[in-house]
């Protein structure tokens, strides 16, 4: 079952396994992880699912309107940044590590 | 998981003319009482307090509200709005592209500024002894960005306006008043015509509106009016309301009104903080799709929760003295604009021809706008809060180069 691991800015990590199809985003929400907020419910009209992405996994590149709302992001924007409703388990990662910002 | 669960309060002491004329005392004992509370009087939960959003903003858990009739009569086909993932998922992406910042920056920005120009010549025309900042500036305005945004090429403002209002009557015609569907009749034949006008032009002359938008996804003639239709009845009531709301809420606070004058970065923050404070829609009902818990409530599959947003935004667990207009308060995410796919689609319009346009060029070029204290100003609602007059009145008009 593939897995997602949130570190938290004060140092805390929390793992959770999730179904395939399950998004970084969909996940933090439904397991109660804090930092996470979702605001657009996964498509790509907010930047509220913000995360820095650990590590240098092969996912796919950041799309178009991705790519817009994270210009917007209330935390700095980053090599490693990535809206995490579009990261996938299964399609996109088996297993994947994301620092969550400060703010969103 | 064990969860103790208990039967939810029954709140039947809500006075629903006392909720209209000022809904946050009602609130703030609902949720300092019971949380999720059930209402006979609508047949729902009424949920208000913030921790409870997350669980009704599930998507699998809780769904739109299957109950069609009013939707169906007023626009035909049930619009984006009243369907689930996927089907809403459809037309909600087709129009997204023209709804983002980009488009915001690069090609409404102009659109905007010139509307917002137009209509500050009307409010100073009124003249600062007479101005109704809603019906000379706000409700034209909002109106003519929407008709923009929409693409509703030549339609009359004035019209715009009434079939908003004829849209928002019908959809709350529960006592099936037959004058409300007369007037829907009337507007429908009208927005109907134009639309059947406006497939062909789209169809040879794309552009970033929201009816070009489905029609060069290929909807259906009957998809893409009811979307015009959904986009015509939820985009006007909201801004207006905010526009007069943030005034209203500045010239009650003279001291941030200075400091949001002295720093014009300020206004996103002034805008976000009087959406959050007194919300223009004040109600999101959803529909349980199997037996759910929420707030340690027990419900059972069907049952219709009414996420108050207008209490929720108000609850102080999560917004210290939530009371309080304040510019300065911590960033904390409010649900002005709803939240998850139905999240508003307008909101990033709302943001920029507001916080950008609007409210900035209106303090810029009348000099010590404020709340005109001679005439009364005049709040109604809770399902839609705001200021249905609001006379204001300045010291100078800077003219229109300010």
């Amino acid at each position: 079952m593939p897995s997602i691991t949130y570190l938290h800015p004060d140092g805390e990590s929390q793992t959770v396994d999730v179904a395939d199809g399950t998004s970084v985003m969909r996940a933090a929400i439904s397991n109660g992880i804090d930092g996470i907020i979702g605001e657009c419910g996964g498509q790509a009209m907010c930047a509220t699912c913000h995360v820095y992405v650990e590590g240098e996994p092969d996912l796919p590149p950041v799309g178009e309107d991705e790519d817009e709302m994270l210009d917007g992001t209330s935390a700095p924007r980053l090599p490693e940044s990535r809206l995490g409703c579009q990261l996938k388990a299964g399609a996109h990662f088996t297993s994947i590590t994301v620092r969550l910002p400060g703010r969103q | 998981m064990t969860t103790t669960t208990t039967t939810a309060p029954t709140a039947d002491w809500l006075d629903f003319g006392q909720l209209s004329v000022d809904p946050y005392p009602l609130y703030d004992r609902l949720r300092g009482e019971s949380p999720v509370a059930f209402v006979p009087i609508t047949n729902s939960y009424w949920v208000t307090s913030f921790p409870a959003v997350r669980s009704v903003q599930d998507p699998e858990t809780f769904v739109t509200v299957k109950q069609t009739e009013l939707g169906e009569r007023t626009f035909g086909k049930l619009p984006m709005l009243a369907l689930d993932d996927p089907e809403h998922a459809a037309p909600r992406s087709a129009v997204n592209p023209g709804l983002r910042p980009k488009a915001m920056k690069e090609y409404w920005a102009p659109i905007f500024e010139r509307n917002t120009r137009q209509y500050l010549d009307a409010l100073a025309a009124a003249g600062p002894g007479a101005a109704d900042l809603k019906r000379d500036f706000a409700t034209p305005l909002a109106t003519k960005n929407l008709a923009d945004l929409v693409g509703l090429r030549g339609a009359a403002v004035p019209d715009v306006t009434r079939w908003s209002h004829s849209l928002i009557s019908a959809l709350a015609n529960f006592m099936d008043d037959p004058a409300i569907w007369d007037q829907l009749d009337v507007a429908k034949a009208e927005m109907l015509a134009l639309i059947s006008e406006l497939i062909p032009y789209y169809q040879a002359t794309p552009d970033l509106s929201f009816t070009s938008a489905l029609v060069q996804a290929g909807f259906p003639y009957e998809t893409v009016a009811a979307n015009v239709m959904l986009a015509i009845s939820g985009g006007m009531n909201e801004p207006q309301h905010a526009i007069t709301t943030t005034v209203w809420a500045l010239s009650a606070h003279p001291e941030q009104r200075a400091a949001v004058l002295a720093d014009e970065q300020l206004w996103p923050d002034a805008l976000d903080e009087a959406l959050r404070w007194i919300s223009p829609i004040g109600l999101s009902p959803r529909q349980a799709s199997r037996d759910t818990e929420v707030g340690g409530v027990p419900l059972e599959a069907g049952s219709v929760v009414w996420l108050v947003l207008g209490a929720v935004n108000r609850d102080s667990a999560v917004f210290p003295d939530a009371a309080a207009f304040d510019i300065t308060r911590a960033k904390q995410p409010h649900v002005a604009f709803g939240g998850g796919a139905h999240l508003c689609a307008g909101m990033w319009a709302a943001k920029w021809s507001l916080g950008h346009y609007a409210l900035p060029m209106l303090y810029r070029r009348f000099e010590g706008l404020r709340t005109a204290e001679d005439r009364d100003a005049k709040w109604w609602g809770f399902a839609f809060r705001g200021l249905e007059e609001h006379p204001v009145t300045w010291d100078a008009d800077r003219g229109t180069e300010a």
